[in-house]
């Protein structure tokens, strides 16, 4: 189908925290109580619209296992986006946000767009995370922030739907040199030709440059 | 070379150092010297050697090769001798020493030397990081290394690189090298690192890698490009085969659509060049990884759905009807053609719907059953093309049911070639092959699908003239029992094996077919015959596969013709054969080692034609089936009576327990609505309960206020109206009333005595006035004066009856309003709160600006009392001094009158006093009537004072 632009994304955080079921729901609209663990790397793709654009996600879900986690590196450089989630009924998922964080910092772009995800928000009776802290949190690190349900599918369509405008307004802004596809976008066929040389001579704008 | 060769290599004199001492001298150079020239000769000088003597280099070299990729990383040229040399001690293909034979040794010199790289990860992370080095001379051996470290110990060096960060990326960015040397080579590295490894396949695939071999296929001209294009599509492979997430990016990524184009090959014969062979072969291998019966199933049919929807399947059958495609082409493209249309309805239909551009148009399917059925085309193409028939019939019942269609007597069409009779020439044609490939295939069309195994048991045959037509289904037996007279080319075996196959998967799950096999008397016979006889290794299959057809006849029998009962069928079984016998020979079947080989895969890939025995979806019969039969023989006849007792009541407790299932099912979804309807029945009733408490607080509100209103006006009625107590808003205002209307009349009263005495008194001044006495003068004026009181006080009296009057209708209205709320009912609260809360709330707000305006009229009313009490006061007062004044006038008049009266008495005694003097003067003769007036004179005057006198003390007053 045709697109606009392409977005990769890539979802991290610790194992458990409903990384494949946030993706599932995202792309099959469906919930999946039982799932196996995610073995390495698993692939998922929608298409959205934004700004009367259409817009295609391509999602890599990685392992959350300790185990994973050099292979999961690799795909940091090439996104565009990246879902950080943790469980909000398990405090120690929250924890460890810092050192994927961390993580992701150093081996993406620096221009890659991070949403924190607070999941599981339909289990209420048995939160162990503030919605607070978590809003905190990304307020510190200059993250976007949601709590979200893959179960009921609350804000799933939102987290990655918000991602995705915050990536385009950075590329309207000309943040993001949308001629590297190394940075995890792509444009597509129908507008290779007008957005190229847009690009090129947005591409030494600052961020802040936007505000006319 | 030659001349270093020369010098050190020849071994004839003595004192001449070996080629082991040299490198042991070359390497203590590279160790030692301090010039970097030195240690690039010696590098070169070891580069050399290294193919000769590979072992030496190899267990000497080493460590101070890897020590100079180190710390010599600035020079170029010493990096690249030095992996040139690491890269020919590794390496193992010795193209220049093709004569020694001794691969396996050489071989084994390649993985010790890469074992000995490897052991130390960072030797691996440290090539890595040179292929990042852009010059020619480092980065081409550098890949050229890690690929034969990667074909040594492929999963190990894997590993290494898997881990380090970024390593696939790097080795990605081979692609994007402008030089095409390094950016092919890097394809050879890549093929190797993505060898079996899923991990790193999905990174590669995640670094675009799809976009990139699509661009360099499309720039090197497709199938029509050399072996870059072919490295291309094995690196295409190795990412996508087993690999379903990489398949569903490529699906997601829309490179399916990318490769129609690749199909589109003309009918131009011009160049079907080796490589170009090769390459759309890998193509097609491409296309079938996509869609291979071993994916996920959804996978597949998205898949699926996305080849026929961007023309890809059209173009491949646009191949298949081509003239002029090789064969190992075109039997590919049948077999993708079939995986691309199997299981998916759409791409079924589509298939059916193809029609060879022949004269005239015949279908796709009959070309390709032609071809078939000719034992002339090549046995992979017949492979394929039976494939092909068994993918179109896979779940397909509309295709099983055209094909069979094409059987039966009323649909036979006699001018062209049908499918059905091309399969019925194959059953019994004298080529094996085609027996059993057609017995298979029609097989095909009765999987699954009990109408059409009923329906192909009408179809009769005409063998040969004069003679009655047979049933195909004798027909089957008829050639399976002629046994050894059959003249067949290619194999017997192979020929019963089908016809027995096709009759097992006919008969089977269909009583009707049963019978009408039984019903031929030869049958059993022929099959006990074939079970018990002794007979040799390749015939073992076939007394198998009679045990099973036996088996089946006595599994599916339904016990409709007598001499075939299950019971004597089983006794005939026991006396010909044997129980035991009988169960061994059944178990030949998936011992046979063809059997599980078949049982794999769906696809009919056979090394040789004689290997060409089993169907895969017969196995999966089979596997259902053996277990059963070995139960249903073994079983005594008793037991299976009892089995069938048991059967018979279970099967009635089956319906049974389906009838109270259905009844739990309908109780189920009438509970379900039930639930339904509770839920919102107790969410209504919630929100009732909520409504009625707040309306019931509000009503207490209402009261509450009603009640305060209630004593305010209660107070206010007690304030204004001081006459009345405890005024309490309904009739208490009556009594109030009353009394007030008591004092009106009591006022009234008193104004008319005021009034009747006024009168009265005016009566008596007028008297008086009437009496004409002088003194009464002053008096007069006295009374005009009061008079004028009198009648102010009257007009002050009649306003104030006049607003008595008012006060009184007012009142009126009150009494009557204050009823009309009284009489408003604040009970009954429990039934239609809504309604008599909305009534009550009406009421109360109207009564609320009743009472209000009520207040308001109660104080407009006070007002007006107190005014009318004052002005009541205040003519009392008058009233008082009026009386006062009165009674003072009527002193007055009651002193004048008695001065009168001694006036009177006074004028009479002188009256006589002057008669006397008169009548004395008479009679002394005198007249004195002057002096007389004038005395009377004199006497008014001194009244007149006195009256000023009174009016002055009035005034005072």
């Amino acid at each position: 189908m045709a697109y606009a632009y392409l977005f990769k994304y890539i979802i991290i955080g610790d194992t458990g925290v409903g990384k494949s079921c946030l993706l599932l729901q995202f792309t099959d609209k469906r919930f999946q109580p039982v799932h196996d663990l995610t073995i390495g790397v698993e692939f998922g793709a929608r298409m959205i619209t934004i700004d009367g654009k259409q817009i295609k996600l391509q999602i890599w879900d990685t392992a959350g296992q300790e185990s994973f986690r050099s292979i999961t590196r690799s795909y940091y450089r090439g996104a565009a986006g990246a879902l950080l989630v943790y469980d909000i009924t398990r405090r120690d998922t929250f924890n460890h946000l810092t050192t994927w964080l961390e993580d992701a910092r150093q081996h993406s772009n620096s221009n890659m767009v991070i949403m924190l995800i607070g999941n599981k928000s339909d289990l209420e009776s048995r939160r162990e995370v503030k919605k607070e802290e978590g809003e905190a949190f990304a307020r510190e690190h200059g993250l976007i922030f949601m709590e979200t349900s893959a179960k009921t599918a609350s804000n799933v369509e939102e987290a990655f739907i918000n991602t995705a405008k915050e990536i385009y307004e950075k590329i309207q802004e000309g943040v993001f040199d949308i001629n590297n596809e190394a940075n995890g976008i792509k444009i597509g066929p129908q507008h290779a030709a007008t957005n190229s040389t847009m690009g090129g001579s947005q591409g030494g704008q600052q961020p802040g440059g936007g505000c006319c | 070379m030659n001349y270093i060769f020369g010098v050190i290599g020849g071994q004839s004199a003595g004192p001449q150092p070996t080629g082991a001492e040299t490198v042991q001298k070359l390497c203590d150079r590279v160790a030692s010297s301090t010039l970097l020239e030195d240690r690039r000769d010696a590098v070169r000088a070891l580069k050399s050697l290294s193919k000769k003597y590979r072992f030496e280099v190899g267990t000497k070299a080493m460590e101070h090769l890897l020590h100079i990729l180190r710390t010599d990383s600035s020079d170029t040229e010493i990096l690249g001798y030095a992996l040139d040399t690491l890269y020919n001690i590794v390496c193992n293909d010795e193209e220049e020493e093709p004569e020694e034979n001794h691969p396996k040794q050489e071989d084994d010199m390649g993985v010790q030397f890469t074992d000995k790289f490897i052991q130390e990860p960072d030797n691996v992370t440290l090539l890595l990081t040179l292929l990042e080095e852009f010059d020619f001379h480092v980065r081409w051996p550098g890949v050229k290394l890690l690929t034969a470290l990667l074909k040594n110990q492929c999963a190990q060096a894997q590993g290494i690189i898997l881990v380090s960060p970024m390593g696939v990326s790097r080795l990605m960015d081979l692609l994007a090298d402008s030089r095409e040397v390094i950016r092919n080579d890097g394809l050879l590295l890549l093929q190797q690192l993505t060898k079996g490894n899923a991990a790193i396949q999905k990174i590669v695939a995640f670094e675009n890698a799809f976009e990139r071999l699509l661009d360099i296929i499309t720039e090197e001209g497709s199938s029509d490009g050399g072996i870059v294009v072919e490295d291309c599509l094995l690196l295409l492979l190795n990412l996508l085969k087993n690999n379903s997430s990489n398949q569903n990016f490529f699906k997601e990524g829309s490179y399916i659509q990318r490769m129609k184009p690749w199909f589109e090959v003309g009918d131009d014969n011009s160049g079907w060049s080796a490589q170009k062979v090769t390459n759309l072969h890998l193509m097609l291998q491409l296309v079938r990884v996509m869609v291979s019966p071993v994916n996920s199933p959804g996978g597949t049919s998205s898949c699926q759905k996305a080849m026929f929807q961007c023309g890809l399947l059209q173009q491949l059958c646009t191949i298949l009807m081509a003239t002029g495609v090789p064969a190992d082409i075109l039997t590919e493209t049948i077999n993708t053609v079939s995986e691309v249309i199997r299981g998916s309805d759409v791409n079924q239909d589509y298939f059916a719907s193809v029609n060879a551009p022949s004269n005239p148009p015949r279908p796709a399917i009959v070309v390709l059953l032609m071809s078939m059925v000719n034992e002339r085309q090549p046995f992979v193409l017949r492979c394929a093309v039976l494939y092909c028939f068994q993918c179109f019939l896979y779940k397909n019942h509309k295709g099983q049911g055209e094909i069979v269609s094409t059987l039966l007597p009323s649909t036979i069409d006699a001018n062209s070639i049908s499918a059905g009779q091309l399969l019925c020439g194959g059953l019994f044609s004298s080529d094996s092959l085609s027996n059993w490939c057609a017995a298979v295939a029609l097989a095909h069309a009765l999987q699954d699908n009990l109408t059409q195994k009923e329906q192909l048991l009408r179809v009769q045959l005409a063998t040969s003239l004069g003679k009655p037509p047979v049933s195909l289904l004798q027909q089957c037996t008829n050639i399976l029992s002629q046994g050894d007279k059959l003249n067949r080319r290619g194999s017997r075996v192979q020929t019963k094996v089908g016809l027995l196959m096709l009759l097992c998967t006919w008969i089977c799950n269909c009583p009707i077919a049963v019978m009408h096999f039984l019903h031929n008397q030869d049958n059993v016979p022929f099959l006990t015959g074939q079970i018990s006889e002794n007979l040799g290794e390749d015939e073992r299959l076939v007394q198998g596969l009679c045990a099973l057809l036996l088996g089946i006849c006595i599994y599916y029998n339904d016990n409709s013709l007598e001499n075939y009962t299950k019971e004597k069928l089983k006794q005939l079984i026991e006396k010909r054969i044997g129980k035991e016998n009988f169960v061994e020979k059944l178990g030949f079947v998936t011992k046979h080692e063809l059997y599980s080989r078949a049982a794999q895969k769906p696809q009919p890939a056979f090394s040789a034609p004689e290997h060409m025995l089993f169907d895969h979806e017969f196995t999966k019969l089979v596997k259902e089936l053996e277990g059963v039969i070995t139960k249903a023989v073994l079983k005594s006849s008793e037991e299976e009576k009892k089995e069938e007792e048991v059967k018979k009541t279970i099967e009635q407790h089956d319906s049974i327990v389906t009838q109270y299932k259905e009844l739990i099912r309908e109780q189920d979804s009438q509970l379900k609505e039930m639930k339904e309807q509770m839920a919102s029945l107790t969410l209504q009733n919630e929100t009732l309960q909520n409504t009625t408490t707040q309306q019931l607080s509000q009503i207490q509100q209402h009261k509450d206020q009603y009640n305060i209103l209630k004593l305010k006006l209660g107070k206010d009625n007690q304030q204004t109206a001081s006459q009345v107590d405890g005024a309490h808003v309904n009739g208490l205002q009556l009594e109030e009333l009353s009394q007030l209307r008591e004092q009106l009349e009591d006022l009234h009263r008193e104004n008319q005595s005021l009034q009747t005495q006024l009168a009265e008194k005016d009566n008596v001044i007028t008297s008086l006035k009437a009496e004409g006495v002088p003194s009464a003068e002053g008096s007069t004026s006295e009374n005009t004066e009061i008079l004028r009181q009198v009648e102010k006080l009257k007009a002050q009296l009649q306003s104030q009856t006049a607003e008595i009057t008012q006060l009184q209708t007012e009142r009126q209205e009150l009494i009557g309003r204050c009823e009309t709320r009284a009489t408003v009912p604040v009970t009954g609260e429990d039934s239609g709160y809504s309604e008599k809360i909305a009534e009550l709330e009406s009421r109360l707000s109207t009564q609320n600006t009743e009472t209000q305006k009520l207040k308001e009229e109660v104080k407009a009313l006070l007002e007006g009392k107190e005014s009318m009490e004052k002005e009541l006061a205040s003519a009392t007062s008058t009233v008082a001094i009026l009386q006062a004044e009165k009674s003072k006038l009527q002193k007055e008049v009651q002193d004048s009158k008695k001065e009168q009266d001694e006036l009177l008495m006074l004028l009479a005694d002188q009256d006589q006093k002057i008669l006397s003097l008169k009548k004395k003067l008479e009679e002394l003769g005198e007249t004195i009537d002057d002096e007389d007036d004038l005395d009377t004179k004199d006497q008014f005057d001194d009244e007149d004072d006195d009256d000023e006198e009174e009016d002055e003390e009035d005034d005072d007053e």
